[in-house]
């Protein structure tokens, strides 16, 4: 391939489709047709799913969770999930038939021509690379100068210090761009993306999908994302491949007939409220002086680009973080930093679901051993109750009951997630704390969760922290908001009056983003 | 691949392992002639006096301490790995979620590793004389557990991060859960492999204190020992030395290989490839 990263921007289009070796424009250069894939008892992870991808086009997968996205685009790359067997169908990439090419050809293909970024793309990063050397690592011009110009490309200005950063370091949303870096610096001809926009805030989110279409057309590459953002795939994608679903509708505001905690009353104090918290990491400060006071029974939202503290703040809350000062109190009682010093009532008061939903769940316990194991470390209900207790809870979260037997591995992204939600809701918190639940979700199903959080507060008063890119999402479920940047609280108060007026330029900046988008 | 072919598949491999720990341990009942009585003379040709490998320096049958003398060798060496797999597991697993611990327990492993392991078990069973092979499995676990400690540790410390472990904590489970119920199982790799690894230290070990006289004394039947009192006549009846030394190789290699195919190799992982 001949164009190079600097070119990049001011290259036209057919001036760059020429110079490749690529067939002409209206040949296909990845066609799936009936593509059956069955997992190994026999459940059909796709049926007769087909796609065509064309250089220059950006293809969206849509569907709820559970309907095959992240498969299909592993069979473009002639990758089935391990177990998993392709029944029917044929997988055409750049010519060649991938189930029939031999291993090596198939691994000079997708080395060089066709680039998967994952649906967690940080787990993919070597954790002791620093960023210019996993970028470099893959690149077809392996200069400092091309490095950087990838970095900029994907929204990652180098300041000096980011290029220099190991993965760690890195917020999710960096994580991604990182990776899709990598995707990039070879150069490849198909790029296959498995929710590029998940957890991003709007305006990222759009820069992204600004950026997918910008390579598609400069460069000709064939793009393929899954996404489940209606408004991404309605504004960028030239078109839609609509995945059916094998999954049944979550069931909103089940009763549940568990006590009601006391202590999760309403009351005039604060339920949780943290003072002046400060953390670091090896020197660097990640939070500056940050505050957050929670009413019993309120939903509190914290908002704020990637990369601001978000993260940061929610665990440093839970007790998986240090910090170097500052305060906890939940419910009057001051909680010691770090877990060491948690009695266990207190840490089933506070439970966290985090954004990765991959690393999540024990990849060697099944669905119904991670729920139950809660429900029995708290007694939060008799033992041979167990399991009627989880299969309670994950019809909560929109999985059926047979879904207790399985194992991570068997599961998708969204499906892991409401597994994780599943466990958090099990020992009856008092405070639930969402680290980006619903971006790996499907505007539906993310409803439908976040309706089931709306209920339980309603019938259990159990307090909500949420952390969302999605601010339609806080502005219609929290009664107060906290605007994170740079580790510091730039903005605090009630969601309405701050939305309504943001004083601050970086609510500012987040909010014009959102209404900017149709 | 078909779930028979792969059963099929599995048995085949874990068969030599199975067969040859098996023989082993019944081999004292079944020998053809008295393991500790003359029935041919000394290093007797293979064949000679009805003897299938031969006589060794007193003209016993080859074949009979063959089969009666590879038990204790076994039990002590699957004795010693299961010990030290299973004791490392734990500490590298406890080190890995209390950080502090973990530091503790490494330096003093480094200290101990500087112990060249011959040294060891003379020390072992010079201070404990009446020790036997008792001594030599005490010796060989205190010098094992180093070596496997920092293995596990390094395969347990990204375990540990895990969301899963983090959730765990953070809903309250005890350090016991986290390891016995969280880690451990996702380690079962690793510590099979390292279980294999440390069986062949162990056969080693056991052998070489057999060989020095630490441990089983003559008259008993032991491979290790026979190879070092027929080493003089191995011109005369190379099968003396020869066929407890192919024993102690076959029983090293084969177990190795049913460890290697017991170790899971796709499926329960979190995070796919690509």
């Amino acid at each position: 391939m001949s164009h190079t990263s600097d070119r990049r921007e001011d290259e036209p289009g057919v001036a760059g489709a020429a110079s490749r070796t690529v067939a002409p424009n209206d040949t296909p250069a990845v066609r799936v047709t009936g593509l059956t894939v069955a997992a190994p008892d026999g459940r059909l992870l796709l049926n007769d799913a087909s796609l065509t991808l064309r250089p220059g086009r950006l293809v969206a997968l849509t569907g709820p969770s559970g309907a095959g996205k992240t498969t299909l685009l592993r069979a473009v790359t002639g990758l089935l999930p391990p177990g998993t067997t392709r029944t029917a169908g044929h997988v055409d990439v750049l010519g060649h038939d991938v189930f029939s090419l031999g291993e090596r050809a198939l691994r000079t293909l997708r080395g060089t021509r066709l680039a998967h970024v994952g649906q967690d793309p940080g787990s993919g990063l070597n954790p002791r690379m620093r960023v210019r050397s996993l970028v470099r690592e893959l690149a077809a011009d392996k200069s400092a100068d091309a490095v950087a110009a990838l970095l900029a490309e994907v929204r990652l200005p180098d300041d000096g210090r980011l290029a220099a950063r190991r993965p760690g370091a890195l917020s999710g949303g960096q994580q991604r761009r990182v990776a899709l870096a990598r995707a990039l610096a070879r150069r490849p001809d198909v790029l296959l993306l498995d929710e590029p926009t998940a957890g991003l805030h709007p305006e990222l989110r759009d820069e992204i999908a600004e950026l997918l279409r910008h390579l598609a057309r400069t460069h000709h590459l064939a793009v393929a994302f899954s996404c489940h953002d209606p408004e991404v795939v309605e504004r960028f994608a030239d078109e839609i491949v609509h995945l059916g679903a094998h999954m049944p509708a979550p069931r909103p505001g089940a009763p549940r007939t568990r006590t009601v905690d006391s202590s999760a009353g309403k009351g005039g104090s604060p339920l949780l409220e943290v003072r002046d918290l400060h953390v670091s990491f090896r020197g660097t400060p990640a939070l500056t002086g940050v505050g957050l006071t929670v009413a019993p029974g309120a939903a509190a939202g914290i908002v704020g680009v990637s990369g601001s503290g978000k993260t940061t703040l929610v665990r440093t809350v839970v007790g998986l973080q240090r910090s170097t000062s500052g305060t906890i109190h939940l419910a009057g009682t001051a909680l010691s930093t770090g877990l060491r010093g948690r009695t266990r009532e207190q840490r089933r008061g506070m439970q966290l679901v985090t954004q990765n939903p991959l690393g999540a769940l024990n990849p060697s316990r099944t669905v119904g051993a991670a729920v139950g194991r809660p429900l029995r470390l708290h007694r939060r209900c008799a033992a041979r109750d167990v399991r009627d207790g989880v299969v309670d809870l994950l019809q909560q979260v929109g999985l059926p009951a047979e879904f207790a037997d399985r194992y991570p591995h068997e599961l998708s992204g969204g499906q892991r997630q409401r597994v994780a939600i599943a466990r958090a809701l099990a020992p009856d918190p008092d405070v639930l704390i969402c680290d980006e639940i619903t971006s790996a979700l499907d505007a539906e199903t993310g409803r439908a969760i976040m309706d089931l959080l709306a209920g339980l507060r309603e019938r259990r008063g159990t307090t909500l922290v949420l952390i969302s890119h999605d601010l339609p999402l806080i502005a219609g479920r929290t009664d107060t908001v906290t605007v994170l940047e740079g580790g510091r609280v730039v903005e605090a108060g009630r969601t309405a009056e701050v939305f309504a007026a943001p004083e601050h330029r970086a609510t500012r900046a987040l909010l014009g983003a959102a209404t900017t988008a149709p | 691949m078909s779930t028979t072919r792969r059963r099929a598949g599995l048995a085949v491999r874990l068969l030599p392992a199975l067969l040859l720990t098996g023989l082993a341990l019944v081999g004292p009942w079944i020998t053809p002639h008295a393991v500790d009585a003359p029935v041919t003379a000394p290093y007797g040709e293979a064949g000679a006096g009805g003897t299938l490998l031969g006589g060794d320096q007193l003209g016993r049958d080859v074949l009979s301490r063959l089969l009666a003398g590879g038990r204790d060798l076994v039990l002590s060496s699957l004795l010693v790995a299961l010990l030290v797999t299973g004791t490392a597991a734990v500490l590298g697993a406890i080190g890995a979620v209390r950080p502090l611990v973990g530091r503790v327990v490494e330096r003093i492993a480094d200290v101990l590793m500087l112990l060249p392991a011959v040294l060891g078990i003379l020390l072992v069973t010079l201070s404990w004389p009446g020790g036997g092979r008792l001594a030599v499995i005490a010796a060989a676990v205190v010098l094992g557990v180093p070596y496997a400690v920092r293995l596990a540790a390094g395969a347990a410390a990204p375990i540990a991060g895990a969301g899963y472990v983090e959730a765990a904590a953070a809903g309250g489970e005890r350090l016991w859960y986290l390891v016995v119920r969280e880690i451990l199982p996702n380690l079962r790799a690793v510590l099979l492999a390292l279980f294999g690894l440390r069986f062949v230290a162990a056969v080693y070990l056991v052998a070489t204190a057999g060989f020095l006289q630490v441990g089983p004394q003559p008259p008993a039947a032991d491979w290790a020992l026979m190879i070092r009192e027929n080493s003089s006549g191995i011109l005369l009846n190379p099968w003396s030395v020869v066929a407890p030394g192919i024993a102690i190789g076959l029983l090293a290699l084969s177990v190795n290989l049913a460890a290697a195919t017991l170790a899971p190799q796709t499926g329960r992982k979190a995070v796919t490839v690509l």
